[in-house]
């Protein structure tokens, strides 16, 4: 195996790594909060991917000061766009997911899933 | 362009900005909101289909008039507007069907907030359907998670909301999943407009670079969607949801939000990916093999159910299965099976879950198996339409299972190494079904001993005491039968379609 | 215009729709507490009623013979899918086929009218019973397989009510059962109806077989595994091994004449789609030599030789004429398997014979029913002092079944026996006959017990304190006829024969 295209784009390996640890966080967590940031490590991990991928060493981003430059003077606006796009769909779930576990914890005292589960089936509702 | 041409966008817009309205007023004037919103979404897109229809081709809308790779697209041909049609004209009767139970089982002061999320999902679905951008369809199935997390945990007690948690995290682990797989394709093609990314996979499957990268992509892609869909293993939330929600919400959510991400899933086959390049991947063939096994666990657990609408759900995962063991046939012919059963399945369970209703209503509120005993004569419309919705389930002629069915197997016969594990896991999961489906239905017409009637909160439900359900029964039944047995105008459209994916 | 031939289907059907839903707002009356009124009261009254069944039967069956006998029909209904119209054709086979079925349907029909008061709900019953005969009707006039496995889904749905009559666990049991495999033998058979619609030039049923060759070659192997396939799906039906276990179960706990026309008629729309899959699709040609047809022989003759020994030890009556249907139906399948032109003729001649003699017997068995609630063999010891008539007649049909001259029997089973000493299929050629004898030494040995124990009851029986009743007229007078038809048939053959030979020369 050739690792060197590995070490050479060790951002986006970062990147798979973080998105590794969160989705077996949001996968494997029993308690609801850890899950969360399972989630939270899983998206940040694809906005540096993305972010990687969208800057070119050198290049400016594309908010023309002084005049029009050619386009090689520029970055592509669009990934930094999916970024900010990806970090309003992950707050709003975030949100969503924390009220859940708000409602949870009122009612069962506990954050841990499974417990709930097995009380559920014990109160056989 | 034609004012027509307008009318998806449109759509999209009307059923957005009605959940924006919804919230500021009370919650009866939302749902002749809502209802109203939908005919209106319903009529637009039969307008759509008709023009497309007419045309014979697929046509572009562009956004805000930005031309291909920069500007954002959306695009309608047949499919899609057969699609959008027939989710509507289901939501529809879906709500109808359900109203009574929404009243009375949604807080007052929630009222409004259970139609601005139908009015969301609609909205979602139509975008889902008729976009033309990876990036915006991702976007619209995050709406389409949060706007189904809200319509199963709207009835609040403990089973909701673990299930709506449960939901959540799967939903999230398959859009991580998905959001991964697009981003990896617009690494490798520099683009997000289906048709754009198309042409660019076609360079490099020609070329033989980033191989790896591609199949990676597209299989985080389609197991991020399998996941979403409830595809066998990642099930789990998919009983509690659909089996403790209000009634509306578990028929639309089973019958409607899992197909449209399938519905995106064939999309992504066929406009982004290209479906030659999907056959050599074997992606496929794990969609088969977890597709197949669906089928027989889903079933198997569906008989082990004494909750009737448990025992729905279950078969939900069958049928489930059987749309993806139609995708891992790797044909046309096996896609085209699996789109009809798209619409089969809708109908059905859709039909199946509101008779259940109007059974359990009739049993004393109770969904448990023996307290059915008899309920056929005790609520006549649901039993009727319950038998009916059990058939179509179990694959009996005329109704909309069989030709879903027949197509399934036409579609294996033309294959070679799936015919004999398709066959075999069509026969034991029909049997399964007829296990289940009709030992229900032999329950609910068994006469119950008078002397159990009296002890038992049992009422009669007539055909007129709510004309709402009624009607929607009645609807989906002839839906059913429409779809058993004038199948061919349906799956010519479904062959245009695709032809006009390509 | 031919369309009227669908009169026999449709008007059946919608008069039994039309009688549920009386007997479905009776339910409603009942569980409310109120009395009913208009066409409730009416279906309520059992004499219009019965009025009503009769009429609607007889108009029905004057209808099906006439659509029947009066030339080739064609009626296409509409399309299912793109190249699958619903379609119907006369042809021979399915005028012999209508024939029996009125014949059986009218007489146990009439039967019911008296049998029924004892076992209530008649209305319901006589709604399954009309709309399972226009789907019998519709079934023999199928013109193309798909359209005969539609019919075929619908008479096993339409005819579960009929077993699952008294609503008791046990008949839920057996009705479940025998969904179970029903559904099983369906859906094997569509897996093969898949095979052939692809090998097929036509799905529509050709005399000889329309298999097209070029497309065949090189799958034969896989095709003789579809032919297999439905041959077990569609013998699930007719009671052949391996899936023969639903008829005992579901056969005795209907009414009398629900069983009767179950091991009578139902049985035999199984034997009717193998014929039309086997003669009229795939062709004799193709299976003459094949595994396929050695393992189809071995089947039918276990399947002869289990039922007789199950019926041979089997106390309960009405079990015994149902593992005895299991067995004879399997004559049938077995003349079906040599296919030769004798061992053809022979299977449809028992085909006639086994229709009337089994919906005979069940009858009887009804009459032991009616009169007294005896369910056992040993309970009739002493019942020809009883009902002489009766007895008479059961004497009469039973002598059929074993295959003693001069009655219909006989006929059937010499040329199924002659049929298999020429048929050119090795060791069956003397296997055959062999199992066929000792079968019908069975038959004989669980048959005629209770005529000997009927008429001669032994000394300890006490003759005197019988009392000679025989059953009302109308119970009777079906029993007579079908007794008479054994006779008449058995010395009369000639036209049957002749008729049937003109079917299988074009077959075979």
């Amino acid at each position: 195996m050739d690792f060197s295209n590995l070490l050479h784009n060790y951002q986006e390996a970062v990147a798979m790594i973080l998105f590794a640890i969160g989705f077996s966080n949001l996968l494997l967590q029993k308690n609801l909060i850890k899950k969360i940031i399972g989630l939270n490590i899983m998206d940040t991990a694809m906005y540096l991917f993305l972010a990687v991928k969208g800057y070119i060493d050198g290049r400016k981003a594309p908010i023309v000061v002084d005049g029009v430059q050619s386009v090689e003077a520029y970055v592509n606006p669009i990934p930094a766009g999916l970024v900010l796009t990806g970090i309003v769909v992950s707050v709003s779930v975030s949100a969503l997911m924390l009220s859940l576990t708000i409602r949870l914890y009122r009612r069962y005292h506990t954050l841990d899933l499974d417990e709930i589960s097995t009380r559920l089936k014990k109160e056989g509702l | 362009m034609q004012f027509v041409q307008n009318l998806p966008f449109i759509s999209i817009i009307v059923a957005l900005f009605s959940g924006s309205l919804s919230s500021i007023i009370g919650g009866r004037k939302a749902r002749w909101i809502n209802i109203g919103m939908i005919s209106l979404v319903t009529a637009m897109s039969v307008a759509v289909l008709v023009y497309v229809l007419g045309t014979g081709e697929s046509y572009v809308y562009m956004m805000g008039h930005f031309p291909a790779p920069w500007g954002n697209e959306i695009r309608i041909g047949v499919l899609e507007g057969t699609m959008a049609v027939f989710f509507c004209v289901v939501m529809l009767l879906c709500m109808i069907g359900g109203s009574r139970e929404q009243f009375a089982e949604i807080e007052e002061g929630k009222l409004n907030l259970y139609y601005i999320m139908v009015n969301l999902l609609l909205c979602s679905l139509l975008a889902l359907i008729y976009t033309n951008d990876l990036f915006t369809a991702y976007v619209f199935v995050e709406i389409n998670t949060i706007s189904a997390c809200g319509l199963i945990m709207i009835k609040q007690n403990g089973r909701t909301i673990v299930a709506a948690t449960r939901y959540m995290i799967m939903s999230l682990l398959g859009s991580g999943m998905l959001l991964l797989g697009i981003c990896f394709l617009y690494d490798l093609t520099g683009h997000l407009l289906m048709s754009n990314i198309k042409e660019q996979v076609h360079i490099l499957d020609q070329s033989g670079q980033y191989h790896i990268p591609l199949l990676v992509a597209v299989g985080l892609m389609s197991v991020g969607l399998a996941i979403k869909s409830a595809l066998f293993p990642f099930h789990s939330w998919l009983p509690d949801a659909y089996g403790y929600s209000t009634v509306s919400s578990a028929a639309i959510l089973s019958s409607l939000v899992s197909k449209g991400y399938i519905f995106l899933l064939v999309k992504i086959f066929y406009r982004v990916i290209g479906f030659d390049v999907i056959m050599e991947s074997k992606v496929i063939n794990v969609l088969f093999v977890f597709g197949i096994a669906g089928m027989i666990m889903g079933s198997v657990s569906a008989i082990k159910e004494s909750n009737i609408r448990r025992m729905i759900a279950f078969s939900s995962v069958a049928q489930i299965g059987y749309i993806y063991m139609g995708f891992g046939l790797g044909t046309e012919a096996g896609v085209i099976a699996s789109l009809y059963h798209i619409f089969s399945h809708a109908s059905a369970k859709s039909l199946l879950f509101l008779s259940a209703s109007g059974i359990t209503d009739a049993s004393g509120d109770s969904t448990d198996f023996f307290d059915l005993t008899g309920a056929g004569y005790r609520n006549k419309l649901a039993g009727v339409a319950f038998t009916a919705g059990s058939l179509s389930m179990v694959g009996f002629p005329m109704f909309s299972g069989f030709i879903s069915k027949i197509l399934f197997a036409q579609a294996a016969v033309e294959d070679t190494w799936q015919l004999l594990p398709t066959m075999i896991a069509l026969a034991i999961s029909t049997i399964l079904n007829a296990v289940y489906f009709l030992k229900t239905v032999i329950r609910l017409y068994t006469p119950e001993k008078p002397k159990v009637l009296k002890k038992k909160n049992y009422k009669t439900i007539h055909a007129a005491d709510n004309p709402a359900k009624s009607v929607a029964l009645v609807c989906l039944v002839v839906l059913n039968l429409v779809f058993g047995l004038c199948s061919e105008p349906i799956v010519r459209a479904i062959q245009q379609g695709l032809d006009m994916f390509a | 215009m031919s369309s009227w031939i669908l009169l026999p289907v449709f008007l059946p059907v919608l008069s039994g729709i039309c009688l549920l839903a009386a007997s479905f707002r009776m339910h409603l009356a009942q569980v409310r507490g109120e009395t009913g009124s208009g066409f409730l009261m009416w279906a309520l009254d059992r004499k219009k009623l019965h009025t009503f069944v009769m009429a609607i039967l007889g108009i029905t069956a004057v209808l099906a013979l006439a659509a029947a006998w009066t030339g080739e029909h064609s009626v296409t209904l509409f399309y299912l899918m793109k190249d699958v119209p619903v379609y119907f054709h006369i042809d021979g086979i399915g005028r012999l086929f209508v024939s029996i079925v009125t014949l059986v349907w009218v007489l146990a029909g009439l039967y019911s009218l008296a049998y029924m008061e004892h076992e209530g709900e008649e209305t319901g019953y006589f709604g399954f019973y009309l709309i399972v005969y226009g789907v019998l009707v519709a079934l023999d006039f199928s013109g193309n397989l798909v359209t005969m496995y539609f019919f075929y889904e619908l008479m096993t749905i339409c005819s579960v009510p009929l077993v699952l009559h008294n609503g008791s666990r046990e008949a839920r049991m057996a009705a479940l059962k025998y969904l179970f495999y029903s559904m099983c033998g369906a859906y094997l058979g569509l897996f093969g109806i898949f095979f052939l619609y692809k090998y097929c030039g036509t799905l529509a049923f050709t005399a000889g077989g329309s298999l097209n060759l070029s497309l065949m070659q090189g799958n034969e192997g896989i095709l003789l595994i579809a032919v297999f396939c439905m041959l077990i799906g569609f013998g699930a039906k007719a009671g052949m091994f391996p899936l023969h276990a639903w008829l005992p179960a579901a056969h005795p706990v209907a009414p009398s004449p629900a069983s009767a026309v179950l091991s009578g008629i139902i049985v035999k729309s199984g034997v009717l789609a193998v014929v039309r899959v086997v003669y009229y699709i795939v062709g004799a040609e193709f299976l003459r030599g094949t595994w396929v047809q050695n393992a189809w022989l071995v089947l039918t003759l276990l399947t002869v030789f289990m039922g007789s020994m199950m019926a041979y030890r089997e106390p309960v009556m009405k079990k015994r004429l149902a593992y005895s249907t299991v067995s004879q139906v399997s004559y049938i399948m077995f003349g079906l398997a040599l296919l030769s032109p004798d061992g053809m003729t022979g299977a449809l001649l028992h085909t006639v014979f086994h229709a009337v003699i089994k919906s005979a017997l069940f009858l009887t068995a009804g009459v032991f029913l009616y009169m007294g609630g005896r369910t056992r063999v040993d309970q009739l010891r002493g019942i020809g002092k009883e009902m002489p008539v009766t007895i008479w007649c059961y004497t009469i049909v039973s002598l059929g079944l074993i295959g003693i001259p001069p009655m219909s029997g006989f006929i059937s089973k010499w040329y199924l026996a002659s049929g298999a000493l020429n048929s050119g299929t090795g060791v069956f050629e003397w296997f055959g006959p062999a199992v066929l004898l000792v079968s019908a030494l069975l038959t004989a040995g669980y048959l005629l017990p209770v005529t000997l124990n009927g008429f001669f009851p032994g000394e300890d029986f006490d003759v005197a304190e019988v009392v000679k009743k025989e059953p009302p007229r109308v119970m009777l007078v079906p029993l007579v006829i079908f007794a008479a038809l054994t006779v008449i048939l058995g010395v009369m053959p000639n036209g049957l024969i002749g008729y049937i030979g003109q079917i299988v020369s074009a077959l075979v």
